[in-house]
């Protein structure tokens, strides 16, 4: 390699961009026409560069992600941004939504959410979410809290005190209003409905179910976000626990966090 | 003039389709698929709160990366809130769940290994330049800096990058030039 080739080098890259003023350029390419080190050397950088590309093209991005920013910059609809006309119709864009949306869904709605989750985590996932839906969602129930001896009855003696438990590790702007056993799609559940967030108005579900053979979260925390829906499940060697709610997913995942060391302990206990 | 509401339909169409490529950039330079996903919804509210001042028929992919690169900026600074996960729990969503690599793919990761290793500036420059293909001016505007210090980063990463591939780039049999 000359002190030509040395200086030609110097522009491949910036040639193979096609970012070289035309006469240099047209230099390079005399150049390579009859230097083979170069031409080869050239063809090594355009072979290298677009592995490059194929890798880091290759790269997945989540397929929820694409949902995920439609829901957060929908969000933001509601704020006021340029009057008061861009909130009335905002607010109107949202109500239309919420009715579209209510009639989609309104032949079975559990299901039509259910269908939206698909893999083998998610399958786990969907055994807590059908119960939140079924019995926290659509089903109707007293919005008007419970005492703590009714809820204690209903959840029967194995799970009488899961409700001190759950309310000690909970924010103060949260209460428990409803908790008992129930069933949907087949399965049994131990159910604590939790009210309150920010403006009173969030609902949030604690739900115990065991493990039946072949499910397994794999150990972890898991969360999945379904619909308006934010889904968080871990499990113990013999049962299944998720927290629910319309809370963002950070609120879920924190509060599931808080709860998690503390209900897995409890359902240790349980087994034993 | 009134000025005009924007709408997120026509948001959505125009910004959306940009979201792989926004996406793998960020996951990129971060590292982190996690934060990655951050960055770009933060990057899409940004987006959408100026979009009254987008102008249609110019750049919206340029305009989109110039807005993730800030983000970044602001994210590495610590500007925004993201979501913090215990390092004790494993966090997965539900599509993290993926197989394990193909055979076919673990020269990509290889590839990837070596881009992750390179100073975050040579490394940006490089992905948008040979990744994503802006030109020199672009990426000038984009990392805002003398198109000169986009030459230099771009020649000094590519460099780098060839110097840690080469072994690799032997076992697939691409020569070191010589015949």
């Amino acid at each position: 390699m000359n002190n030509a080739c040395e200086n030609m080098r110097e522009h491949l890259d910036a040639y193979l961009s096609r970012e070289l003023p035309e006469e240099t350029s047209r230099e390079v390419q005399r150049h390579l026409e009859s230097c083979a080190l170069c031409a080869a050397e050239l063809e090594t950088r355009a072979r290298v560069r677009a592995q490059l590309r194929a890798a880091v093209r290759a790269t997945p991005v989540p397929i929820h992600l694409e949902s995920k920013v439609k829901r957060s910059v929908r969000g933001r609809l509601a704020r006021p941004r340029t009057g008061l006309w861009a909130v009335a119709a905002a607010a109107l864009v949202i109500i239309c939504v919420a009715l579209v949306h209510q009639l989609r869904v309104a032949s079975n709605p559990e299901e039509a959410i259910l269908r939206k989750t698909s893999g083998r985590l998610a399958a786990v996932l969907n055994v807590g979410l059908r119960d939140h839906l079924h019995c926290a969602v659509f089903r109707k129930y007293s919005k008007q809290p419970e005492a703590a001896r009714e809820m204690a009855a209903e959840l029967g003696p194995s799970f009488a005190d899961l409700v001190p438990l759950v309310q000690a590790k909970l924010p103060g702007n949260f209460r428990i209003i409803q908790g008992h056993r129930c069933d949907a799609g087949g399965r049994q559940y131990t159910h604590l409905i939790i009210a309150g967030g920010a403006g009173g108005g969030k609902i949030v579900s604690v739900i115990l179910t065991r493990r039946q053979p072949g499910e397994s979260l794999m150990g972890g925390i898991h969360q999945a976000g379904v619909d308006r829906f934010q889904v968080v499940g871990f499990e113990s060697h013999d049962y299944l626990a998720y927290v629910i709610s319309d809370l963002d997913a950070q609120q879920n995942l924190q509060l599931a966090a808080d709860l998690a060391p503390a209900l897995r302990e409890y359902l240790a206990a349980q087994a034993g | 003039m009134f000025s005009k509401l924007p709408q997120t339909g026509e948001f959505e169409k125009v910004a959306l389709p940009h979201l792989n490529e926004l996406y793998r950039t960020a996951a990129r330079l971060l590292g982190d698929g996690t934060k990655a996903e951050d960055v770009v919804q933060e990057t899409y509210l940004q987006a959408w709160k100026s979009f009254a001042r987008f102008e249609p028929g110019t750049n919206c992919r340029a305009w989109l990366f110039k807005i993730l690169i800030n983000t970044i900026h602001h994210y590495r600074r610590g500007w925004f809130n993201l979501r913090r996960v215990k390092e004790s729990e494993e966090i997965l969503e539900q599509t993290a769940a993926c197989a394990a690599p193909a055979p076919e793919r673990i020269a990509q990761e290889e590839i990837l290994r070596a881009l992750g290793r390179l100073p975050p500036d040579y490394r940006a420059a490089v992905l948008l330049a040979d990744v994503e293909e802006f030109s020199y001016k672009e990426i000038a505007a984009l990392l805002d800096v003398p198109i000169g210090t986009v030459m230099s980063r771009l020649s000094r990463g590519r460099k780098l990058l060839r110097e840690q591939l080469s072994g690799l780039a032997r076992s697939y049999g691409i020569g070191e030039g010589g015949a």
